[in-house]
């Protein structure tokens, strides 16, 4: 599709470690269409993080970036710093996981909001403040006139996550990369925070990648979710595809590790055993294959590719779709 | 903050008691005697007897010290034995040179370090970074006196381009300001090279820590340039640590002044306290060191008000 917001294309992130090259990311391929939003899932260490700083060029020198990032016609990656500053905060737009520590500790709020309008719109610093102030209505705080005039410290995480999707929403972008927002929350500041988010993305259309490890908060929120393991996406589909038609052993260990309110008592979650390999020491065949309980010798010995599922939308990396495919 | 400010100052004054009972048992455990270097040559048994009564000097060391803080209580730190005026008189005509030297060396070294440290650290473990790490530690481990001398081979005798000391040509009869400033050069040269060298180490660690919090990855998601994320937004977190250095520096910076006017002969607070010192003057001695001491202390208020004024974090009851 020629107008999604997002096109990624077998993007790959390596590491420089004391001279060699080691992929965090390799081979990862997705779209975000307007006004949707994409959840990319998957356990601690397994790249998410690395691939949403990827897209937005933020990642320290010692990586190195190959593959296409297509927005708006252009490859981010060809574009000269310059260019990318133009479109950080301003079309593509990013927040994190720690509320607490993103906000620089010595300015104010408004002054923190107001630099987002500044360094992008062509706006006196009244008219910037004034836009602000706007926005700290539009994402839910209380007192606002007062909250413009505060610091960081003198607020609760909830509402410095607020003043985060404020600062990113400031220029209105058309994507916003939410990179775990909630995860250093309380549960019920969670689920206004996720209101919050799925309500400005309803009113502007913008389009959402939310990279978390809860798939609560990826039915709660996404209209697709790819699932990513080992520094790939293993599996990739709408949201009923993924929690209804599971195919990759991995999305399936994932879900049977949810606790569910209605289990018997006696019942146990099961864990996926073991643990996401690290960077240098990956696996010859397929990333999953030595935590797999149907793990085969190919398995091991060769990686698979993507095989469609369902429909044209559903993908998994998984030897046990060819048959179904073919 | 006032009320804090109050009660700070009023914490002066036990510490200033402590500060001057100290050295006031020092100067007398050190050997020496100010009345045998009075009367020099023209020493006789009954000429000291008789200036040793005339200075109180014959009276238990107890009652000297007494009498010493029951003058101060009236404002009175005494005669100069040597020089024969009041003690407040001769640091008064001294201290504005000791400041002139002091305050214009401390702004710019600390400026410089500071943006020294801050680009260093932005391009840490580059050729530009160690090189100037090199040089610094070069500055960072020359005593002051030691680089003091060797400013004047090089820029006094070897190259005649400053005066090797004093404040002012001698044989002018009416010094020009330029004349000031020229006598001014190396001196504080030798105390800037070998603040700044410190206070860069300093700024580059601090900065280095500022660089990898997540506010800076925040500023450069907004799509600020490289040049605001350094100066505006690492810049001011990362300069809170160098402050306390700022107000520790004050007194040391005199001191480290006491050698330099030494060597470069300036009239400031360190001759003063120097020739003093070696002509066991105790009521300059005692003077300077209170004089000291409540420096120290400011020099801390001083770096803890600005603490508030530049970390909102930081309030004061």
């Amino acid at each position: 599709m020629a107008n999604s917001v997002l096109n990624v294309e077998s993007l790959n992130v390596e590491f420089n470690m004391e001279g060699n090259y080691f992929h965090a990311v390799r081979d990862v391929s997705f779209k975000i269409e307007p006004g949707e939003t994409l959840g990319l899932v998957g356990e601690s260490g397994c790249g998410k993080s690395v691939t949403s700083l990827a897209l937005v060029r933020l990642l320290t020198q010692s990586a190195r970036v190959t593959g296409k990032i297509e927005y708006q016609g252009k490859n981010l990656l060809d574009l000269p710093e310059r260019d990318m500053r133009d479109i950080r905060g301003n079309e593509i737009s990013m927040i994190f996981q720690e509320p607490m520590t993103s906000l620089n500790p010595v300015y104010k709020i408004g002054a923190q909001i107001s630099e987002t309008l500044l360094l992008h719109k062509d706006i006196s610093p009244r008219e910037a403040f004034q836009q602000s102030l706007e926005m700290l209505k539009k994402v839910g705080i209380p007192r606002p006139e007062d909250i413009m005039d505060e610091y960081p410290h003198q607020l609760s995480g909830g509402m410095r996550q607020r003043i985060m999707i404020a600062i990113a929403m400031a220029c209105n972008p058309k994507l916003l990369i939410a990179d775990e927002p909630t995860t250093a929350l309380d549960v019920t500041i969670q689920a206004q925070i996720l209101e919050l988010m799925k309500g400005i993305s309803k009113d502007l259309g913008t389009s959402i990648l939310l990279i978390t490890h809860d798939l609560g908060v990826v039915a709660e929120m996404c209209d697709r979710v790819a699932v990513m393991y080992a520094g790939q996406i293993v599996e990739q589909g709408s949201v009923d595809d993924i929690f209804f038609n599971p195919q990759h052993p991995y999305t399936r260990g994932l879900l049977n590790a949810i606790p569910k309110i209605d289990a018997e008592q006696k019942q146990r979650l099961q864990p996926i055993e073991g643990n996401v390999p690290p960077i240098t020491r990956m696996p010859k065949g397929c990333r999953f294959s030595p935590r797999c309980m149907h793990a085969s010798d190919r398995c091991r010995a060769q990686q698979p590719g993507f095989f469609q599922v369902d429909n044209a939308e559903h993908l998994s990396r998984c030897w046990l779709n060819e048959a179904k495919e073919a | 903050m006032l009320k804090y400010i109050l009660r700070r100052i009023l914490e002066l004054i036990p510490t200033l008691i402590g500060i001057s009972l100290i050295s006031f048992i020092m100067i007398h455990i050190v050997p020496g005697n100010p009345v045998r270097i009075l009367l020099g040559n023209r020493y006789t048994v009954a000429r000291a007897a008789a200036l040793t009564k005339q200075l109180g000097l014959n009276k238990p060391l107890w009652q000297q010290f007494l009498i010493w803080l029951w003058n101060i209580l009236h404002g009175n730190f005494g005669y100069s034995y040597v020089y024969d005026k009041p003690v407040v008189k001769l640091v008064l005509q001294a201290i504005p040179h000791t400041l002139v030297i002091v305050v214009v060396s401390v702004m710019f070294a600390h400026i410089f370090a500071v943006f020294l440290g801050a680009v260093q650290a932005y391009f840490q473990d580059t050729i530009f970074d160690q090189v100037v790490t090199v040089i610094n530690y070069f500055f960072y481990s020359m005593p002051s006196f030691w680089l003091a001398i060797l400013l004047i081979i090089f820029f006094a005798i070897d190259l005649p381009w400053f005066p090797s000391g004093g404040i002012v040509n001698p044989q002018a009869t009416n010094p020009s300001f330029a004349d000031f400033l020229h006598h001014l050069v190396l001196p504080v040269a030798s105390l800037f090279l070998v603040s700044v060298a410190g206070w860069a180490r300093f700024m580059r660690s601090s900065m280095r820590e500022a660089l990898l919090q997540d506010y800076v990855r925040t500023a450069r998601m907004k799509g600020a340039r490289e040049f605001r994320v350094l100066f505006i937004h690492a810049l001011r977190n990362s300069i809170i640590p160098l402050i306390t250095l700022l107000g520790l520096s004050l007194p040391a910076l005199l001191s480290g002044a006491l050698f330099v006017e030494e060597i470069f002969n300036y009239p400031g607070m360190g001759l003063l306290y120097w020739n003093a010192i070696m002509s066991r003057d105790y009521p300059i001695i005692m003077g300077v060191t209170f004089f000291l001491g409540v420096v120290t202390i400011l020099g801390n208020l001083l770096s803890d008000v600005l603490y508030a004024v530049i970390d909102p974090r930081i309030q004061y009851q």
